[in-house]
């Protein structure tokens, strides 16, 4: 992607390595594209310090910031010497009109950003837990988090935690059908990943499970 | 390759549902309805296409599945774009991708919107404890540098919160432990902290309190007053701390802010002689580019602009592009420049 970024010299920002460039729950008004260096985004659940992802040169983090002005989702920390271009709201429009190619990786990003809020929004709507607790290993197929793996045995690099996160239930209870499940022998828990058995099964069941659609 | 012109009879389907395709469309003439169920009801949605207008974009752009079915109301021509000739079409017609930003970014606000509604399960952590219990985290784990960053920036934002004494409180205990101990080191804090977002009003454990000295005390409960933008009171704290004897680290940090709360208070000649005073008493103080930036910007406040100017200037010669403070200075010349065109 090429871009004409010298103009932007002035929105240059650094961080040491080890510096906090954010934590969640700040105000956020500016968003940062990063030139050199790693960022590393995470979250605090409980009593450790999540990774959720770590993002290179090129890529655009705290972009919903030009949103609206809502508190930060995540922590955003530099794992190297980091070096960014910072915007806001009052600047933002300058770099897009001087730079389409980053206006439409933000356009990109959005895209996604829909795509898995849109999805998210399916898994919450199940009325039934089970289902729901199925579909979260659905959506995880369909990302990357699920591997390139084909068919009907499916691992998942994922925890308890997370899965109760996505399906928007309480941990204690998203166990309780997590081992209901594991009783049955549909699933399987190890420490570091988890193991759906025949996940056709649970396309189905969760199909079933969907309010009707009008016709 | 180039975008193809492409005619559509009434009652045709340009795609449906469910497909996967790389083909963005635009609108010429004619009648296209986008097709879909709403995802929490399934009542079917129709949304006309107004002539000029894309569709498709997002499915495309994202590889994801069509979220709707395009369906051809009256004869209809269209242009075809696949995503590179689409990319290569609004790179030089950036107001159509500002456009597209502001309608996705509304879709997006929406659908946020609708998923937090159905998250009544998740504790909502309000932001200012949440900033707080990050900070607390920090803290427990003995990463004291992180601790600081956060505790600072939540007397930034919320100088009279309802942490916010327990915020300088802490602030003072990472900085006497970082030093003391180093980060990653030291007693454990976390076993009689409480955890903020069960206990968002608990107090400060006992012995958090007793590692303070009375001096630190005093001259945190001025940070405290000083985020609260009583300087007034603020200052009263600080000079207490100055006079004392016992801690000459305090004190030199008071002399500092004392400068600090009389520049808040617009006692610009007062606020140079203190700074200008801590210079001469300490010259190897590190918040000495600091110093300087504030004589700068009473200068300013005197509407001396020119000696201020040298003051930024000077700055800019001892600290790096890395100094936070070096941002400051940069800010203030161009502002500075800006007011002499």
């Amino acid at each position: 992607m090429n871009l004409n970024l010298a103009a932007f010299e002035r929105f240059a920002v650094r961080f040491q390595k080890g510096d906090i460039i954010f934590v969640e729950y700040e105000p956020g008004d500016s968003f940062y594209l990063i030139q050199s260096g790693r960022v590393q985004i995470s979250k605090i659940m409980g009593n450790i310090e999540k990774t959720l992802d770590i993002l290179y040169p090129g890529e655009i983090f705290g972009e919903m910031a030009i949103l609206e002005e809502a508190p930060r989702s995540a922590n955003a920390i530099a794992l190297d010497n980091v070096k960014a271009l910072e915007f806001n709201r009052a600047n933002f429009e300058i770099l897009m009109r001087g730079n389409p190619a980053i206006a439409l990786k933000l356009l990109k990003l959005f895209t996604k950003r829909i795509y898995d809020q849109r999805r998210r929004f399916m898994i919450l709507t199940l009325d039934d837990i089970q289902a729901r607790v199925m579909d979260v290993f659905l959506m995880l197929a369909e990302t990357d988090a699920g591997g390139q793996q084909e068919g009907e045995k499916r691992e998942f690099k994922t925890t308890i935690d997370d899965i109760a996160h996505w399906a928007g239930l309480p941990t204690e209870k998203c166990r309780e059908v997590i081992n209901h499940f594991m009783n049955q022998r549909r699933i399987e828990v190890l420490p570091d990943k988890i193991i759906v058995k025949n996940l056709n099964e649970f396309a189905r069941f969760v199909n079933s499970r969907r309010k009707t659609l009008a016709t | 390759m180039a975008p193809k012109a492409m005619t559509f009879k009434a009652n045709s389907v340009i795609y449906f549902k469910g497909d996967i395709s790389d083909k963005i469309y635009i609108l010429k003439s004619g009648k296209v309805s986008m097709n879909s169920e709403d995802i929490e009801t399934g009542q079917e949605v129709r949304d006309l296409i107004q002539t000029g207008e894309f569709f498709g974009v997002k499915s495309a752009l994202g590889k994801y599945p069509r979220e709707e079915s395009a369906v051809v109301l009256s004869d209809a021509e269209v242009i075809q774009f696949t995503v590179p000739e689409f990319e290569q079409f609004v790179a030089q017609n950036t107001r159509v991708i500002m456009k597209m930003l502001k309608v996705f970014s509304n879709q997006l606000r929406r659908i946020h919107a609708r998923v937090s509604s159905l998250l009544v399960t998740e504790e909502k952590t309000d932001p200012e404890s949440g900033l707080f219990g990050i900070g607390q985290y920090y803290l427990n784990k003995k990463m004291y540098a992180q601790a600081l960053y956060v505790f600072r920036r939540y007397l930034t934002y919320y100088p009279s919160g309802k942490f916010a004494r327990e915020a300088a409180n802490n602030i003072a205990l990472a900085e006497q432990y970082a030093q003391k101990y180093g980060q990653g080191k030291g007693p454990e804090i976390g076993s009689s902290t409480p955890v903020p977002e069960k206990h968002p009003t608990g107090p400060t454990p006992a012995a958090a309190r007793a590692e303070l000295s009375d001096v630190a005390k005093v001259f945190y409960n001025g940070v405290s007053l000083f985020g609260q933008n009583k300087f007034q009171e603020a200052l009263d704290e600080f000079k207490k701390v100055a006079e004392q004897r016992e801690d000459e680290e305090y004190s030199v940090k008071a002399l500092f802010e004392i400068g600090r709360c009389l520049f808040q208070l617009k006692q610009f000649d007062a606020a140079i002689r203190q700074f200008s005073g801590l210079i001469q008493k300490y010259p190897k103080l590190p918040d000495l580019p600091e110093a300087l930036y504030y004589i700068g910007q009473c200068y300013e406040g005197k509407g001396e602009g020119d000696r201020a100017i040298g003051f930024y200037k000077k700055i800019l010669t001892m600290t790096t592009e890395a100094d936070p403070v070096q941002r400051k200075v940069k800010k203030a010349l161009r502002a500075l420049e800006e007011k002499s065109k």
